[in-house]
């Protein structure tokens, strides 16, 4: 096992647990997590994460040692279903595996430029432009209105 | 770099820091101010950059523990109910604070008196409204005149627009005949002294690159250095020092080098908040006060009061303004606030309405209830919440209690080897009941406001935004540090003018009320000039 590669270092692996965590949309306007590229991301920024990382790190090791034992071929082998199956069953023995992969899955997803596109949020920064926003409905200011209570000179 | 002896020393340049150096120039004595952290620019904050959110939850986390960058300290809160939350730059926590700016209540300040519990404050309401004025003035306060739930005051400029979700949650209030009020908020509406208004661009609490939410660095600090303020960037004070007659004569401090530097002052101000306060004076031992500087009463980070807070988040079948908008609050209800014996709790809380998050923080914290579904249900859980979510807040007053503290921690300790803080805190039974109540009473408004379903958290962790009462002000050199105009009753020229002197908490947002009561610290100095050592 002296050789054995991360799973992290494994750009297929990512790819496919990605797309499991966040699948494609069923309308196909959004993609997989993993069909969008995100693997090597989140693998970068789960290497630099000394807390959460090694944990993430060795349950996605879990999850491919026991697809190996499956399929020699390991994870990317197996059916969606079978890798769905396989990863679940490590969660009881690697319960900070989930947690510490979204963290990381769902920002990168939620700031990638096709998936605002696809959820009809404007792919760039909130500066300079900004957003406009609904006023404050008149009628409820006229009930304020009402009730406010006057300066003394009033 | 001058290291000449400065009439008046002040240590942080936060909310307090800043308004009291403004202020206090006009003394006539030289000022300088030294901040362990940078001057932050404007365009270096998150919502330049697509990546926004990320940076938000990371570099500018509130949190100093996740961010640590090198003018944060560590504070050891594993063993505290609530995790404290500040930054460390000039400007303080108003960097990334929400800027919702509610002032305390004239009965917040009589809680003795009037409920039996806690202790009084040596001032009143009405000792504080002219500096409440001025301060509305100076960062530039946005609300709507007449609330009957305070005395009346005028906010500088027109109320900031309460949005979809703010006009629905309101309407949910009229329903049920409660209080409810546009609130005050910190951030303008209109062109003001220079600033450009609000954009909405939403994300106020990882900084506001409009730059027109309110933070010191660009509203006090500039006008304090035209006027002669001097400023010492990265700069971490080690130990207040004291003189053979137990004054405080200066400063040790660490400069952005990591070398030990030393600085004599005739008058030393803390204003370093309710955990970095305490911190230093326990760290400034010495034969004269072996318990920690100004620590005769024991009372130094003692009754440390935070505000536990709730949280339920409505769902609505229509789309709301999803994260564009000022995110703090948007309105405010008091209807909860005075005590009433028959809830079976004393004192009351605040209901603050929010918005909503960005997509990446709705999938991570998913309203109320944790991250959205990983999966095959993750689009649809992610999808029924995205900019379709109103929330309330529920912000109880907090009483103060010997137990809840703040105390060094005999291992930790920061980039410069000073011990670092540790909390120790525990959310009351009072505080807990006031919880129960204000959770029930805020779905009851979410409902009739039209939602189709509700998530509540009922106790949010990282909630440590306000650090109070740690050093709080009296009359009764045995019952508190400083004195009502926060002079330490111990050190006749260190001063204190953050949130540590507060005596209660209220059960709203306090840094009106701590920049008020640093302008009227500063104020009462400039009168008291003349016998300020008596």
């Amino acid at each position: 096992m002296a050789n054995e590669v991360s799973p992290l270092e494994e750009p297929a692996f990512m790819r496919a647990v990605l797309d499991l965590v966040i699948p494609p949309r069923a309308d196909g306007v959004l993609p997989g997590a993993g069909a969008l590229g995100l693997g090597g991301e989140v693998a970068e920024q789960l290497r630099a994460d000394t807390s959460d990382g090694p944990g993430v790190a060795a349950g996605l090791a879990a999850v491919q040692a026991s697809a190996r034992a499956r399929d020699a071929e390991g994870f990317t082998a197996l059916s969606a279903v079978a890798q769905l199956a396989v990863l679940q069953s490590q969660l009881p023995e690697h319960p900070a595996l989930i947690p510490g992969l979204i963290r990381y899955v769902y920002v990168a997803y939620y700031q990638h430029p096709t998936v605002l596109g696809g959820l009809e949020q404007p792919a760039r920064a909130p500066f300079p432009e900004g957003f406009d926003v609904e006023e404050t409905d008149p009628a409820l200011l006229a009930l304020l209105e009402s009730r406010r209570i006057r300066a003394p000179e009033d | 770099m001058s290291h000449e002896p400065v009439g008046v020393l002040i240590i942080g340049a936060g909310a307090s820091g800043g308004a009291f150096a403004w202020s206090i120039e006009d003394l006539g004595m030289s000022v300088l101010c030294l901040e362990q952290g940078p001057w932050v620019k404007q365009s270096d904050l998150p919502t330049n950059g697509m990546d926004w959110e990320a940076r938000g939850l990371g570099q500018y986390a509130p949190d100093p523990n996740v961010r640590q960058l090198p003018a944060d300290y560590p504070v050891n809160s594993s063993e505290s109910a609530i995790t404290p939350v500040m930054y460390n730059a000039v400007g303080g926590s108003t960097i990334l604070w929400a800027a919702h700016f509610p002032r305390l209540r004239p009965r917040d300040f009589t809680v003795r008196t009037d409920d039996g519990v806690a202790a009084d404050w040596p001032i009143r309401y009405e000792t504080l409204e002219p500096f409440f004025a001025r301060n509305d003035q100076m960062m530039g306060v946005s609300g709507l005149a007449g609330d009957p739930a305070y005395p009346y005051h005028e906010p500088p400029l027109p109320p900031l627009p309460l949005g979809r979700g703010g006009n629905r949650i309101a309407r949910g209030f009229e329903s049920l005949g409660w209080h409810w009020w546009p609130s005050d908020s910190a951030i303008i509406s209109r062109a003001y002294e220079g600033r450009e208004p609000c954009i909405n661009l939403g994300a106020c609490v990882s900084g506001c690159t409009q730059g027109a939410k309110a933070s010191t660095d660009i509203t006090y600090w500039p006008v304090a250095q035209r006027k002669g303020v001097q400023i010492r960037t990265g700069c971490r004070v080690q130990q207040i020092t004291l003189d053979e007659d137990g004054l405080a004569d200066g400063v040790l401090y660490f400069d952005e080098d990591g070398a030990l530097q030393e600085q004599k002052a005739e008058i030393v101000v803390v204003a370093c908040n309710g955990i970095g306060t305490p911190r230093l004076l326990l760290n400034s031992r010495s034969d004269r006060f072996p318990d920690g500087l100004a620590n005769s009463s024991g009372l130094v980070g003692k009754n440390l009061m935070f505000h536990p807070v709730g949280h339920v988040a409505g769902i609505f079948d229509e789309p709301l303004d999803g994260r564009a908008g000022p995110d703090g609050c948007a309105l405010w209800s008091h209807e909860f606030m005075p005590s009433d014996p028959s809830r079976g709790f004393v004192r009351g809380y605040q209901f603050q309405i929010g918005r909503s998050d960005g997509p990446a923080s709705t999938a991570l914290v998913g309203g109320a209830q944790g991250p959205v579904a990983w999966g095959k249900e993750h689009h649809a859980s992610f999808a029924r919440i995205f900019n379709h979510t109103a929330s309330i807040g529920i912000m109880a007053e907090d009483l103060p209690e010997e137990t809840n503290s703040v105390t060094l921690d005999p291992e930790l300790t920061d980039s410069n080897g000073i011990p670092a803080p540790k909390i120790t805190y525990t959310v009351s039974e009072n505080s807990r009941k006031m919880l129960a109540h204000g959770l029930e009473k805020a779905e009851q408004v979410i409902r009739a406001a039209g939602a189709s379903d509700v998530v509540v958290g009922p106790h949010v962790r990282v909630a440590g935004w306000h650090l109070l009462g740690t050093a709080r002000m009296g009359t009764d050199p045995q019952t508190s540090v400083v004195n009502e105009w926060g002079r330490a009753h111990d050190v006749k020229n260190l001063f204190v003018i953050d949130g540590s002197v507060f005596v209660t908490a209220g059960a709203v947002n306090p840094t009106s009320t701590i920049q008020a009561i640093a302008l009227y610290v500063a104020d009462s100095m400039k009168r008291n000039v003349e016998r300020l050592l008596d």
